[in-house]
């Protein structure tokens, strides 16, 4: 026997000096009590019905994951939906909501009458018709009354050319 | 060998008997279990806690949850090492809400007794106390149940799910701190 294992006796021998008490009657009762009520509330759980539990809970986390994904890739593709596209141009019918920057006044009103619904009923063509009939006519009327007014002989459709460099 | 035989079904016997309630689906069951493991457990949650009173409080928390959970208990490879894996998680979950919640644990609570009525042995247990709880938590286990219940290396390692070797060791590591610590004692 080393000196190492002498001072480990003395050490065990300290210690068994001391006990730890055991437990009190008292705390016997008030945990068996409480114990024998679980026992009690809880029906006991038939052997199959573990695996069973397991795989329902398994689907039932798989379906929920799987939904998740499929929602996350509708979010992420929903801009790219020919659906949606459709709904964007609802959204813009009034052409003084676009862009002025990006088109000129002849685009924006070649852009307004591709978007005006196309016309098919026979009144309303007629009606179109007359609208432009009467908007030739006005303006041959002004063309006739501006020709009396001297404009240096230049046609007053054409801006007055200042210079060479005016266009660019 | 056929002592040997005789031995291991003599273990085994109250097992069986425990099992039996327990598929039985008997509360006497937790008769047989208070009668087979309240003492040991309640030692070795003060071990880990230093604490008589947490150390009650945990054990109706563990007696509370193996009613719950018998059908599994029941089913168990074995059962020791089961039941004081639902102690040291108990006991675990404890600790880790003392952390959280960041409550110093006064180690002054008295969880050691003295033999005797005298003043002089109560001061050493109060230094031999003191010094369990400087010690490592899975030292102080291990020591506890071998000084105070008298367990074997091999009857811990089965408790505990470690192996003998580990056991050991962690109970001359701990030995050899305590010598340290109690220095001016032997």
């Amino acid at each position: 026997m080393n000196e190492k294992d002498l001072e480990n006796d003395k050490i065990e021998h300290l210690l068994r000096r001391a006990h730890i008490p055991e437990p009190s009657p008292l705390l016997k009762e008030r945990i068996t009590t409480e114990a024998r009520k679980v026992w009690n509330q809880t029906s006991l759980e038939l052997p199959w019905q573990i695996p069973l539990r397991r795989l329902v809970a398994s689907a039932a986390a798989a379906v929920f994951i799987i939904s998740i994904a499929n929602f996350s890739s509708y979010l992420a593709l929903k801009k790219w939906r020919p659906g949606d596209v459709q709904a964007t141009r609802e959204q813009l019918p009034d052409l003084e909501t676009l862009p002025e920057m990006l088109y000129s006044p002849f685009v924006r009103h070649l852009v307004s009458v591709n978007r005006r619904p196309s016309i098919t009923d026979a009144s309303a063509l007629r009606d179109y018709a007359e609208r432009v009939r009467q908007a030739l006519q006005e303006t041959q009327q002004n063309g006739a009354s501006n020709e009396q007014v001297p404009n240096g002989g230049r046609s007053r459709l054409l801006p007055i050319q200042l210079s060479p460099d005016s266009y660019s | 060998m056929n002592r040997i035989q005789d031995n291991i079904l003599n273990e085994n016997q109250p097992d069986n008997m425990l099992r039996e309630a327990l598929g039985r689906n008997s509360p006497a069951a937790v008769e047989l279990m208070w009668d087979r493991y309240a003492n040991d457990l309640l030692t070795f949650l003060q071990a880990m806690l230093c604490s008589r009173h947490d150390a009650e409080d945990v054990l109706q928390t563990v007696f509370v949850r193996i009613a719950r959970k018998r059908h599994r208990l029941a089913r168990a490879r074995c059962l020791d090492a089961y039941v004081y894996r639902i102690a040291r998680n108990e006991a675990s979950r404890l600790i880790s809400r003392r952390k959280r919640e960041q409550i110093a644990k006064v180690r002054t609570e008295s969880w050691l007794m003295v033999t005797e009525n005298n003043q002089e042995l109560g001061d050493l247990v109060e230094q031999l106390q003191v010094a369990l709880a400087h010690l490592p938590q899975p030292q102080r286990e291990v020591i506890v149940l071998k000084i105070y219940r008298q367990k074997t290396f091999l009857e811990i390692s089965r408790l505990l799910g470690l192996s003998q070797n580990t056991v050991a060791s962690r109970y001359r590591y701990g030995m050899e701190k305590l010598r340290i610590l109690l220095g001016n004692l032997t």
